[in-house]
């Protein structure tokens, strides 16, 4: 399976929304992340352009950001609290658990691109850990079985059926 | 201003609210360490090497970003600052790689120094080596970001100086580094490689690529011999070779910590094979043919001597000519026009500014006040960043002179106004408030002029003008404004294909403000050049834009000395000082001096003695510094015209195509090599002492002049720098010292506003509104062609050539086109075509350029030998009547 096709129409809609205000940049990428799903790197030139900034400088802000990426990510992005109270609460295991269940490293992407997973510093949920987001929604007291019912209900092995 | 008292390391310190501490300190002989400081850039906090503690609170913080506070008690080496520190520094050699046996910063790197003062070893942390692939595919730049230090001076650099916007931080964290667009190799990103991160970068992160590693012996100041900026250097010397340069970094010089690709990293020609080492003589070779023998100084300028008095006796003086250079000293060029015209009386003197532009000076001069109340010449580029707004017409400094063009970048930022006529979309015209963009509707020439024409009408109409200036400085300007007001709008618009609407607004703009006019050079060029400046010139009379208001004329120059070799006299109708010779009271005054009567016939230009050396008038030319067979157009017509010359003598530093045909051949010393001043565009006078010896037997110039000077009597006994000096000196006014470090800067300012109220004499009148003709279009030859500089190369190329580096530089000096035309002859990137126009062709490789205009195809100079050069046709430049060598007709042909 591929990852969405890029929407050049849109990203252009958006750029020329935003055009000639540089203080718009993060704005203007939020909405193209929004959109697609992540920056096409191809889109830095026309941003930097329609903004007269440097590429460079359009680059290094969506380098930055966490919240920003480069490379398409899955329809799921899984976000796995390494918080301290997520780890006492045993966060290290369902950390292990995913990444047993989706064979898939932190940062990686499924092949189908179903889902992303990455690991964050806290999620601010401490009082539900050890906890994950499931794109916006969060997930708490986590234990493998509510694992498992969590990826089936993002459409794990979708595809085999 | 507020005044605040603090104490640094026990030193009671008076200084302005909003000092930092570092730079109080600094300022008071206090030395703090720092790493990501430069007095060039913004503080940044970077590095943190700059702490230092404050007795009263107790606090510890970076003192590059904390201002002075009153009651303050700093110190700066306490115990708990050494602590910290050191353990800064510890962490950043933690991340360093162990490579500094090999490294080519060598005992400059400022980390190695700091670690060293602080007295740390080893960091005994645990090594994290942040291993980066090193990059080093361009000619130009290394870099091995694995010593990177996050200092961010080289991205500040790149922002705040340069404005190129290659680099800037990517990622986050550890992994963290500067980097160009994609991370892509610098050679594929939008750098210009103007190596201004390089020299201020304080560890081997960025290094020159050279075949020289290490520390070099020595360094020493000197200034670029390239284009008219006139930066200061900082050379770097090992045994008596140049091995590296860098911007001298000081204050108050044009360039302070920025370079351009050219001065950076193009002085490596300074070692090239090619440079003469012993003075030649034609004789017979060992088969008997004509050959140029290796001689002995007093055997080649006796000849000289003998042959130019010989023919002087013979033929009369005016069949001599002397062609000096817009590359050669004030001091040599001074003494060349003094021979030409005292020991030979000749007036037949000009120089390589010709092609470059030197009309446009006597053209400014000739319309300043003559007791120097207002200057038409606007002086510092500084007052470019601090201008009402820019008006920059033919230009396209990021290219022929790009430390002008960071200073126009800088204006921009700063919100100074920036208004761009032209064709192309040059890095500048993207960053322009008013981009006036031109669509080729007629030949080039003609809509520059028309441009000028429309825009002035619309500025003066309703009382755009400066009423109190006007009446006072000048005459005629009631004629003036109803010529201009005759002007039509919509056939300026028509011929320049901008809308008329774009025109009045961009009118409304320049509208009642001093204007800073920036323009090239190459104006010289054009078919209507003459009349450009002229409608120029009565713009900025009409409204008082000059010196005094930060306003005036910058002319892009591409010579080093291009303004020096004009005033000191080495043109054909003036004498030094920029008196013209028509003058009969300043005529009187070198009289005197020179004990010498001076014709006022005005002599032979370049091109004029190019003719009159195909009639066989011209007997004796004597060249120095200049390279005609290369940087002149139809270069068979040049070597035909100088094989017909008796007696020919080319002093060089190359053996170039004209030293090839010479009868004498003197090898001359390069700006590096001798000691000396400059004049540079901003009229900025700078002195300098020699950083290395001329190869071989080769000698100063000023040398070999004076040798040459006091063979023909026309000085007594040994020439030097102080007597040609002091001579200038009594009839023109110069502050020439040479300073304690061997150099000064001295830059004429305006010291007060105009005084109106004195009743005055000479009253400067406006030229004639003058309109161009219609060029029928050329259905044989449909493009036109633009031959323009790339900033790799300077001028014709002669020296840049040389340079390896720039040699080495891949897929250069490609014609740009525009999509459009470049799909309707079926090319793509790289393929190769023959550019053919009425008077010769060239073969190049095409790169497709987005910021082309329709119709127009930029053919790079100075590539293959300067072939460019063969499209157009040799005449005379300045004159509305001849076509001009910046443009031609051409047709593309696929090979």
């Amino acid at each position: 399976m591929k990852p969405k096709e890029i929407d050049w129409d849109r990203i252009n809609e958006i750029i020329e929304a935003h055009k000639g205000k540089k203080w718009a940049l993060i704005p203007l990428l939020q909405e193209i992340q929004e959109n697609e799903g992540y920056i096409p790197p191809e889109a830095i030139e026309p941003v930097a352009e329609a903004l007269n900034l440097p590429p460079s400088q359009v680059q290094g802000v969506v380098t930055f950001y966490a919240g920003f990426a480069l490379e398409p990510k899955g329809k799921c992005v899984l976000k796995v609290c390494r918080g301290t109270a997520c780890h006492v609460k045993g966060g290290q295991s369902v950390l292990k658990t995913i990444k047993k269940e989706l064979d898939l490293e932190d940062g990686q992407t499924s092949q189908d691109y179903q889902f992303t997973l990455e690991t964050v510093a806290c999620l601010g949920a401490c009082f539900l850990a050890p906890a994950m987001m499931a794109n916006r929604d969060y997930y708490g007291k986590l234990s493998p079985t509510k694992i498992t019912s969590v990826l089936d209900q993002y459409g794990k092995d979708k595809g085999d059926d | 201003m507020e005044e605040i008292t603090l104490k640094i390391d026990g030193k009671l310190i008076v200084c302005p609210a909003g000092t930092s501490i570092l730079n109080a300190a600094e300022e008071n002989g206090i030395k703090i360490p720092t790493l990501c400081n430069h007095h060039s850039l913004k503080p940044a906090g970077a590095c943190r090497i700059c702490i230092v503690e404050d007795e009263t609170s107790g606090r510890i913080f970076a003192s590059c970003v904390t201002p002075v506070a009153p009651d303050m008690v700093i110190q700066t080496a306490s115990p708990a600052v050494l602590k910290h520190r050191t353990n800064i520094v510890r962490l950043m050699m933690a991340e360093h790689p162990e490579s500094c046996v090999v490294c080519g910063k060598g005992n400059r790197c400022e980390l190695r120094k700091i670690a060293a003062k602080l007295g740390i070893g080893e960091s005994t942390l645990y090594p994290m080596p942040n291993y980066k692939r090193l990059e080093q595919a361009n000619p130009f730049i290394v870099r091995d970001l694995s010593k990177c230090i996050l200092c961010g001076k080289c991205i500040r650099a790149d922002h705040e100086l340069v404005h190129a916007g290659a680099i800037d931080y990517n990622l986050r964290g550890f992994k963290s580094r500067p980097a160009a667009v994609h991370d892509l190799p610098l050679e594929k990103s939008n750098c210009t490689f103007c190596g201004t991160c390089i020299s201020i970068c304080p560890t081997g992160a960025l290094s020159v690529k050279s075949t020289y590693t290490g520390t070099p012996d020595r360094e020493a100041v000197s200034i670029c011999s390239f284009c008219g900026i006139g930066c200061m250097l900082s050379m770097g010397v090992s045994g008596n070779q140049v091995v590296d340069v860098n911007p001298a970094h000081k204050q108050g010089t044009v360039n302070e910590a920025t370079l351009c690709v050219r001065g950076h990293f193009a002085n490596d020609f300074l070692n090239s094979p090619d440079r003469l080492t012993q003075p030649l003589i034609l004789g017979k070779g060992e088969e008997g043919e004509d050959e140029l023998i290796p001689s002995t100084w007093d055997d080649a300028i006796g000849l000289v001597a003998e042959k130019l008095i010989k023919i002087r006796d013979e033929s009369g003086p005016q069949s001599i000519a002397f062609l000096g250079s817009s590359k050669c000293t004030n001091e040599e060029n001074y003494l060349f026009q003094k021979i030409a015209r005292v020991a030979l009386g000749t007036s037949n003197i000009d120089n390589g500014g010709y092609i470059y532009g030197r009309q446009l000076l006597s053209l400014i001069e000739r319309r300043n006040d003559h007791e120097g109340r207002y200057d038409l010449f606007a002086g510092s580029l500084s007052n470019i960043e601090t201008a009402d707004i820019i008006f920059l017409l033919d230009a396209d400094p990021d290219h022929s002179a790009p430390v002008a063009s960071y200073y126009l970048k800088r204006a921009v930022s700063k919100g100074v106004p920036l208004v761009i006529a032209g064709t192309r979309k040059t890095g500048l015209a993207a960053s322009a408030t008013s981009w006036l963009k031109v669509t080729l509707n007629g030949d080039i020439d003609r809509i520059c002029l028309e441009l000028v024409n429309g825009m002035s009408r619309l500025i003066l109409e309703n009382g755009g003008h400066d009423a109190p200036f006007v009446d006072r400085f000048t005459e005629g300007f009631d004629q003036y404004l109803s010529a201009i007001s005759l002007v039509d709008v919509n056939q300026v618009s028509s011929i320049t294909g901008i809308d008329s609407d774009t025109l009045e607004k961009t009118a409304n703009l320049l509208k009642g403000k001093k204007i800073a006019f920036v323009v090239g050079s190459t104006i010289s060029q054009l078919r209507y050049g003459k009349e450009i400046m002229e409608a120029l010139l009565n713009l900025a009379l009409a409204t008082g834009s000059t010196n005094y208001n930060r306003a005036g004329f910058h002319v892009i120059s591409k010579e080093s000395n291009l303004v020096g070799a004009w005033h000191r006299g080495t043109v054909p109708d003036s004498l030094p000082g920029s008196y013209f010779l028509n003058n009969a009271s300043s005529r009187k005054q070198w009289e005197m001096l020179w004990q010498k009567e001076i014709s006022d016939d005005e002599g032979l230009d370049m091109v004029g003695m190019i003719e009159a050396a195909e009639k066989g008038d011209l007997k004796a030319l004597y060249i120095m510094g200049e390279n005609p067979l290369r940087s002149l157009p139809q270069p068979e017509r040049v070597l035909k015209a100088f094989e017909k010359i008796d007696f020919l003598v080319v002093q060089d530093i190359l053996a170039t195509e004209t030293t090839n045909i010479a009868d004498v051949v003197l090898p001359g010393a390069a700006m590096s090599e001798k000691n000396g001043s400059v004049t540079n565009m901003e009229g900025r006078h700078q002195s300098f002492n020699s950083v290395v010896r001329p190869p071989g037997k080769a000698k100063p110039d000023f040398e070999i002049l004076g040798m040459l000077a006091e063979k023909m009597g026309v000085f007594k006994g040994e020439t030097s720098l102080d007597i040609i000096r002091n001579e200038t000196m009594q009839l023109v006014q110069f502050f020439i010292e040479t300073g304690e470090e061997g150099y000064s800067v001295w830059i004429k300012d305006p010291e007060t506003k105009a005084e109106l109220e004195q009743e005055d004499e000479g009253l400067i009148g406006f030229s004639p509104v003058v309109s161009s003709k219609d060029v029928p279009d050329d259905k044989e030859y449909p493009l036109t062609a633009i031959l323009g500089s790339q900033r790799y190369h300077l001028g014709s190329g002669t020296r840049t050539s040389r340079s390896m580096r720039i040699s080495e530089l891949n897929g250069m000096g490609r014609i740009c086109i525009s999509p459009k035309d470049s799909a309707d002859l079926e090319l793509n990137d790289g393929a190769l075509v023959r550019i053919v126009s009425a008077h010769g062709s060239v073969e190049r490789e095409v790169q497709v350029d987005k910021g082309q205009c329709n119709g127009m195809i930029l053919i790079p100079t100075a590539y293959n030998n300067n072939d460019a050069r063969n499209l157009v046709q040799l005449t005379r430049l300045f004159d509305s009547e001849t076509p001009g060598w910046l443009s031609c007709r051409v047709k593309v042909e696929k090979i």
